[in-house]
């Protein structure tokens, strides 16, 4: 149960979310990720203001200008790798040939160039998760949260994430990465937000 | 560059959810009943408007003896010059009273006899004294005087007037208590055709949930998943009433066949054979025809409409 929050992180800022197991830090970013609404208070995600109340349609639009990436993936296995990123492109109504550009360019980046035809199913951990992220920037979000993003990367393929999320903050998209990772957050130092029993305990440097 | 995409591809693959096959052919029967009882309210109806528009302001009047002169009426005027009326004149004279536009026709010699074949046989000749017979047409909206039958016996004894009117309340209370069955089971059809799609796209759901679940994640709206399932029961249950219609029409013909004495006026046209299928369209009821080309439309509305509103419901349960 996450109380008593008040943060904010500029357009474009990138945060580290740490703490222990069970502090808290997906329930903040399903919150974040308006999957969960609060019982009080209010959030203001992307220039839109959020209550308990805000309507549906409203949600599911806001969903779509944010990129999340689940710690279980959440993929859908009988697709293939290039159908699964291609979904929230085809949600926003893009056109067939810019999905194709997109989605080939962003698969090419994580090293599944050749990879597109294989059902999510038959991935490796590490493939899933590649695949999770390109389905999570493929749009170009206003807001990226990733829950352990790295856990079944390998150390390049990690850094190389990393460097990217980095990118992405300068180019002015927000990022917030939930991470246990000390040599990632040592890598790339940015603020934290480090949460415990549900409560922001620390916040800065 | 072409990517192995499968077209609109968003991992519900519907086709394999939904139990396609129950659905269409659960359709498709309760179509067939509904345009079996679509045929028999269409044919409640017209008999029903049949006898409330033209047999109630018909009436039959026999009179015996009718070359016999007509008895003369107590202070009546009498003129040498005038040669004396016969019965069926005398009451042809006094249904000219009636009210303007109606129609009095005496039936002719051959014309009765023609009537009466199926009894007496062809031969026009006949020992039996007939009576001579008046169809009295009233025109719309008028009565029949309730005196005319008590009038017409004073002054010719023994004239029988037949009026419709009683046997037609009772055929249009008859043809009103066959409308409510048939409205009452295509209300029993829809609703089961409901239950069907409602139960349908429950098992849709259910076995769909994890798929619906990152779908909604990403921000798939209400209307875009239950559209995708609305759209694939409405093409289900369209192609189940389609069928069903289709079938139906066999059975049709025969019903069609069975009520012919009903429909034509002349008794020869009962012998008549099995309907075309090509002019079977010229032969049915337009609002009939209507309403049977537009069945599987409302078959599927009745999907679409249920699975929209099932899986909204549905869909609130959803963060």
């Amino acid at each position: 149960m996450l109380s008593n929050l008040s943060f904010s992180v500029p357009q474009g800022g990138f945060r580290w979310l740490l703490g222990p197991s069970g502090a808290g830090k997906s329930s903040l970013l399903n919150l974040l990720h308006v999957e969960s609404l609060p019982a009080r208070g209010t959030l203001e995600i992307l220039d839109q203001h959020i209550t308990g109340n805000s309507p549906r349609a409203t949600l599911m639009r806001l969903r779509q200008r944010i990129g999340m990436v689940h710690q279980n993936y959440r993929l859908m296995p009988a697709l293939s790798v290039a159908d699964n990123v291609a979904l929230p492109l085809r949600l926003q109504h893009r056109p067939e040939s810019e999905i194709e550009d997109e989605v080939y360019a962003i698969l090419k980046w994580v090293g599944l160039g050749e990879r597109l035809n294989v059902p999510a199913a038959n991935l490796s951990g590490g493939e899933q998760q590649r695949t999770a992220i390109a389905r999570a920037i493929v749009h170009r979000p206003g807001l990226i949260l990733a829950d352990e993003p790295t856990n079944a990367l390998e150390e390049p393929q990690a850094h190389k994430l990393l460097d990217l999320f980095d990118e992405l903050s300068t180019m002015g998209t927000t990022v917030i990465v939930a991470t246990h990772n000390e040599a990632l957050i040592r890598r790339l130092p940015r603020p934290s937000l480090y949460l415990e029993r549900g409560h922001l305990m620390r916040e800065g440097e | 560059m072409t990517l192995p995409f499968s077209g609109r591809k968003d991992g519900l693959s519907l086709s394999e959810a939904l139990p396609d096959r129950s659905l269409f052919i659960l359709v498709a029967m309760m179509s067939f009943l509904a345009a079996l009882t679509l045929t028999g309210a269409t044919g409640a109806r017209t008999l029903s408007a049949r006898w409330a528009g033209g047999a109630a302001q018909l009436l039959t009047i026999q009179v015996s003896e009718p070359d016999q002169p007509a008895p003369q009426q107590v202070g009546a005027p009498t003129t040498t010059q005038q040669a004396p009326q016969t019965r069926a004149q005398a009451v042809l004279a006094y249904l000219a009273n009636l009210p303007e536009g109606t129609h009095t026709h005496q039936m002719s010699k051959e014309e009765l006899a023609h009537l009466l074949t199926p009894w007496l046989g062809e031969s026009n000749k006949t020992a039996l004294p007939l009576p001579a017979v008046i169809e009295v047409r009233l025109p719309e909206g008028a009565e029949v005087p309730p005196t005319l039958e008590q009038t017409l016996n004073t002054r010719i004894p023994g004239t029988v007037v037949e009026h419709n009117a009683e046997w037609s309340s009772r055929l249009r209370a008859l043809a009103a208590s066959l409308l409510a069955c048939a409205a009452l089971a295509l209300a029993t059809v829809g609703g089961i055709a409901t239950m069907i799609t409602a139960l349908a796209t429950r098992t849709g759901l259910a076995t769909r949930r994890d798929i619906i679940e990152i779908l909604h994640g990403l921000g798939a709206s209400d209307s875009y998943i239950a559209g995708r399932f609305a759209g694939r029961t409405g093409i289900l249950a369209l192609g189940g009433g389609l069928v069903g219609t289709i079938l139906a029409i066999a059975p049709l013909v025969l019903l069609f066949r069975m009520a012919a004495p009903f429909a034509v006026s002349s008794l020869q046209s009962t012998a008549a054979t099995m309907p075309d299928w090509r002019t079977l369209p010229s032969m049915l009821p337009t609002d009939l025809l209507i309403s049977l080309i537009a069945l599987p439309f409302a078959a599927a509305f009745i999907g679409w409409a249920t699975t929209q509103t099932m899986v909204r419901l549905w869909l609130r349960r959803l963060p």
